[in-house]
């Protein structure tokens, strides 16, 4: 390594090769999506969909405008004024939504932040602290616990390094990082700690073999930016609206302007006829009141700590009919936790509710004496100061996440593990490791001079198992003061007394089952994605219910029947797990099969771009993007994180595209024969009342238009008897629609 | 109620499908292929899918409608119309009932007057030449017949003699019929048509009316008659170079005013003025404005060429 990299392991690069290669390489940092520049993005807002079908309305009214004050000495303003109010709409509308977006995008932007700040290297035998982006390949790097790795490295050194990946494979269980190679694959391998990923505890030193973009995330980043980004359903159904609407206008448009060309009107009239009727037609009102629907649904969810970064998702999201979900932190509540144990020959439950509203046990037993003082003794983890006040199962702790859930459950059920561990001074230990696979901690207790031993033996299943012995030492053979040896054991680690099992597990949000199961009465197929092992996969699907009780998988079938599980007809499972190395192999057509066949799909062991294959095969059962909520790297129609289900949401009906058009056959009869025909009718109304409020009873006006139309009739008798000049008329019939 | 009520109850009905909900599948599907397979698809396919939308023999469905779903989309409409029909109807003769049938509710549109001109013949260009008695025989039809009302005689036997001078306030109850004052013929003098029947047309020096727009209820110049006016529009001062006016100085007497309404004043006849243009410049276009003067009276509104004024044009040829 340090050949291949000119650099020597333990005085690190001069700065002069540093300063060589950072120009050569360039900055570690990953080069940005290109960004569309503010003036385009609010350009797109005026200027796009439905807009511009106002744009040319008003440019038309201008138009007829400029024609009508240059053909005539006295022209009407009502065009100029349409005109401008068209113009209107459309800016306020176009400045409302790039506001909205702007905002959302700002806060999305603070999120981006995934770019480690600071870097410890170590150069020309020194260590520094420098910038991040200046790290280059070769470089010496030492992280600790509590670092963002600055960049991918090798691991030379390393002492109870632990790194957590799930911002690269959504898996949150931290990893141990050693300089032994494991695995064929970079990602699988314990050696290479990846860039923009987090180091949990010990400490490591590694040579940097990969900078900026050309790391595994800032791979995947560009993967993940160069994916297209589709069309939201409800802009397409605009558009189909937009399109709808321009041949209704253009065609009605047209056949007045035959028409009065027939009638006898000039061309000009006839034009100014054309333009009217197209601008006539052109709903003024629904992009404003898109906006504001969709603004103001944004809104409310922002309240339900929903944050909607595109307005246009507010709707998508409703038309929802697929939905991958990560399983960390979205259905589980990332947090290991304490769910069964094991003494006195019998399984008691422990409570792994969030609100601690579960189950309880009895805790008289002296086994479970004997448990809990081993599991809170032999523990490494401690509470982080300063948080009293905060519920014990919300506290941050310092540890592993296993010993952190011994602890938890132990401080809920006998009460403060510190005064317990105050009683029982440590007198040695021997911590967990990946060789021997269990810990022992004696501590001495009371005044029996006692100590008790624990194995925690890790097991790889659904929820890890420890085990947890015991033996009193004779206080003959080990006095108090006795010194005990954790490198050279001189104390028993054998025919230890078996006192019992505690299993853990990440237990899944209280609210999960349930919004679960109203996305599936909604016809919404919900599809777990993770980085996890198939077993823990498999276990918390059933638990949220994305597996439903009683639905086998191909190997739980094969299992039942006791044959192999190459027998068994898969059409015959509902539920099914794959495996990430499984998907590796498939082609479209294989994962599309699967999509099709199952109702309930557990994708396990999966890396970032399968979830991105995952998310197309998705995409193509329905034909058109649609909505998922992936992890933080996947970029679907729409992504997305929730604390508490939507019921509201859950419960609407998802859309079918075919039929649930945004403009139907029965929206169109309903708009055109029943509103529209109100509508006119009011409009008739209006116009009669006040013309006859002004003179003209209804019987005169049949066949008056002529009169009316001209110019040089200034006398103009209405009911009454009295004469009008005829612009006097325009006025009224400004007047009516003023009224109207 | 809706008209594609039927329809969607077969959509959502599930288990039994009606006749409707099966019959509906193929045109929408038809229709999402059309959309999308427009260009990949024959003429002949696209004909014969059309033809099928028209008359589906299998389902018995016209335009994607059985009988039964025709006749009840055409039943709804049909009552729906009627019903709006009556509604509007309904209205209407409310409408109605609240109007008077006297006065109308609004008179601040119509006011302040409008003018206007005779001989009118579709326009503001009178245009003859003397020499030519057809040129000019439209005009002096025009006028014999518009002055037709104010004979002498007519007026004498319908309408009552006024005090000249004051506003003619006829009180009582507004269905009341009102008296008109005797607006004669004989008050043109020269312009009555009477001593020339061709208006001084047949010598190149043409009379042209004048009257005010009727307003219910006007009282125009606010006690001081409204006199009229006229000038040169935009052109040489010099091309008129006289104009009579009758009667009087060219005013409109207060006494033929207030108007009440063609019901209950029904013989009223406006008062006129006429201009007698003795002296304009021949073979040539002069553009002539006659304006109304008096108080309340406007007639400078650059948008509106006649209120309160008019312009018209004048050429008189050889």
């Amino acid at each position: 390594m340090g050949r291949k990299y000119q650099v020597d392991l333990s005085r690190g690069l001069t700065n002069a090769r540093a300063a060589e290669i950072l120009v050569q390489d360039g900055p570690n940092a990953l080069t940005p999506p290109p960004t569309t520049p503010e003036w385009v993005k609010f350009c797109r807002q005026l200027f796009g969909g439905f807009s511009i079908l106002l744009w040319i309305g008003a440019i038309l009214c201008f138009l007829a405008y400029g024609i009508q004050a240059a053909m005539e000495d006295e022209p009407a303003n009502d065009n100029l004024y349409l005109g401008v109010v068209l113009a209107a709409v459309v800016i306020v509308t176009g400045c409302f939504s790039y506001y909205q977006e702007a905002k959302s995008s700002k806060i999305m932007d603070s999120f981006k932040n995934m770019v480690p700040q600071q870097a410890l290297v170590i150069r020309e035998g020194e260590k520094i602290q420098i910038n991040a982006e200046n790290v280059v390949v070769g470089d010496l790097v030492e992280v600790k616990g509590g670092d963002r790795v600055p960049a991918d490295m090798r691991i030379i050194s390393s002492h109870g390094c632990k790194v957590d990946n799930s911002s690269l494979t959504g898996e949150s269980e931290p990893q141990t990082r050693s300089p032994e190679f494991t695995h064929e694959n970079p990602l699988e391998t314990r050696n290479i700690c990846f860039f923009s990923t987090n180091c949990v505890e010990g400490t490591a030193r590694g040579i940097v073999i990969s900078t900026g973009d050309r790391t595994v995330m800032g791979r995947i980043a560009s993967l993940a930016s160069g994916l297209e980004v589709g069309r939201t359903p409800i802009a397409m159904e605009i558009e189909h609206f937009i399109r709808l609407i321009t041949g209704v206008a253009v065609f009605l448009g047209l056949s007045f302007f035959i028409l009065s060309l027939i009638l006898g009107y000039t061309w000009l009239e006839a034009v100014i006829f054309l333009i009217g009727i197209i601008v006539a037609n052109v709903p003024e009102g629904l992009l404003a009141t898109v906006t504001v629907c969709l603004t103001l649904t944004a809104k409310r969810m922002a309240r339900k700590n929903c944050l909607v970064k595109n307005l246009e998702a507010v709707e998508t999201l409703g038309s929802t009919s697929t939905i991958c979900s990560d399983k960390t932190g979205t259905l589980t509540q990332n947090r290991m936790t304490v769910a069964h144990m094991w003494f006195d020959n019998q399984i008691h439950e422990a409570d792994t509710t969030e609100d601690q509203s579960g189950a309880t046990f009895d805790k008289r037993s002296p086994t479970w004496a004997a448990l809990a003082r081993i599991a809170g003794l032999c523990n490494r983890a401690v509470f982080k100061p300063g948080q009293e006040n905060i519920s014990i199962s919300k506290r941050d702790t310092a540890g592993d996440a296993s010993e952190s859930a011994l602890l938890k459950c132990i401080q809920l059920s006998c009460g403060s593990v510190k005064k317990m561990r105050d009683k029982n001074p440590k007198v040695t230990e021997i911590p967990f490791n990946s060789t021997n696979k269990y810990q022992v901690g004696p501590g001495r207790a009371g005044p029996r001079g006692a100590q008790s031993g624990t194995a925690l033996v890790p097991q790889p299943a659904a929820a890890r198992q420890p085990c947890f012995c015991h033996l009193y030492l004779p206080p003959d053979k080990f006095p108090r003061g006795f010194r005990f040896d954790a490198d050279e054991i001189n104390f028993p680690t054998t025919n230890l007394c078996f006192v019992g099992l505690m299993s853990m597990i990440d237990p899944p949000r209280a609210a999960v089952p349930d919004a679960v199961g109203k996305c599936r009465s909604a016809g919404i197929k919900v599809i777990m994605v993770t980085g996890d092992h198939p077993i823990t996969a498999k276990a918390i699907a059933k638990g949220v219910g994305i597996i439903s009780e009683g639905n086998e998988t191909v190997e739980d079938i094969a299992a039942r029947l006791n044959i192999p599980v190459s027998q068994v007809n898969p059409r015959e499972a509902k539920a099914c797990v794959v495996h990430g190395s499984d998907l590796k192999d498939m082609t479209s057509e294989q994962l599309d099969e699967i999509l099709k066949n199952h109702t309930e799909i557990v994708f396990a062991r999966t890396s970032p771009q399968q979830k991105l294959i995952i998310v197309e095969g998705c995409q193509r059962q329905v034909g058109a993007p649609r909505s998922h909520v992936p992890s933080a790297l996947v970029v679907p129609a729409i992504s997305l994180a929730y604390e508490a289900a939507e019921s509201d949401i859950m419960k609407r009906q998802p859309r079918n595209p075919k039929t649930d058009k945004l403009v139907n056959e029965r929206l169109i009869s309903m708009a055109y024969g029943q509103i529209g025909m109100i509508q006119a009718l009011g409009g008739f109304f209006t116009y009669f009342v006040i013309l006859a409020e002004n003179g003209f009873l209804p019987s005169t006006l049949v066949g008056i238009r002529l009169a009316w139309d001209d110019r040089s009739t200034n006398d103009l008798e209405d009911s009454y008897g009295q004469e009008w000049v005829s612009t006097l008329c325009t006025l009224a019939w400004s007047h009516v629609m003023v009224a109207h | 109620p809706s008209p594609a009520l039927p329809r969607s109850r077969a959509r959502s009905g599930g288990g039994e499908r009606g006749h409707e909900g099966e019959a509906e599948d193929p045109n929408s599907e038809e229709e999402e292929e059309t959309k999308q397979a427009m260009g990949s698809k024959t003429w002949r396919e696209l004909a014969g899918d059309l033809k099928l939308f028209l008359w589906n023999r299998e389902e018995r469905t016209c335009m994607g409608r059985t009988a039964t779903s025709w006749g009840l989309i055409l039943l709804f409409y049909f009552v729906f119309y009627t019903c709006l029909a009556g509604m509007f109807a309904f209205c209407m003769y409310v409408m109605l009932l609240t109007l008077s049938p006297y006065t109308p509710t609004y008179r601040d549109r119509v006011s302040p007057p409008g003018v206007m001109i005779r001989p009118y013949l579709h326009g503001f260009t009178i245009a003859f030449n003397v020499s030519k008695r057809s040129t000019w025989q439209p005009y002096v039809d025009s006028m014999h017949r518009f002055l037709a009302a104010y004979d002498d005689k007519v007026q004498e036997e319908k309408n009552i003699e006024c005090v000249a001078g004051r506003y003619f306030v006829q009180g009582g109850h507004e269905g009341e019929e009102k008296k008109a004052c005797r607006f004669k013929r004989s008050l043109l003098q020269s312009c009555s048509g009477l001593g020339d029947p061709t208006f001084g047309y047949s010598r190149g020096q043409p009379c042209v009316l004048l009257k005010m727009n009727r307003i219910i209820g006007y009282r125009p110049g606010a006690g001081v008659p409204v006199s009229v006016d006229c000038k040169v529009q935009k052109g040489n001062e010099s091309d008129l170079r006289s104009v009579d006016f009758y009667p009087g100085n060219g005013t409109f007497d207060l006494m033929y005013y207030p108007y009440y309404g063609k019901i209950t004043h029904v013989n009223y006849t406006s008062p006129l003025v006429a201009m007698h243009f003795t002296d304009v410049k021949r073979n040539n276009l002069v553009p002539i404005q006659c304006s109304l003067k008096g108080e309340g009276i406007i007639n400078d509104v650059n948008n509106d060429r006649f209120l309160g004024r008019i312009l018209f044009t004048l050429s008189i040829g050889k």
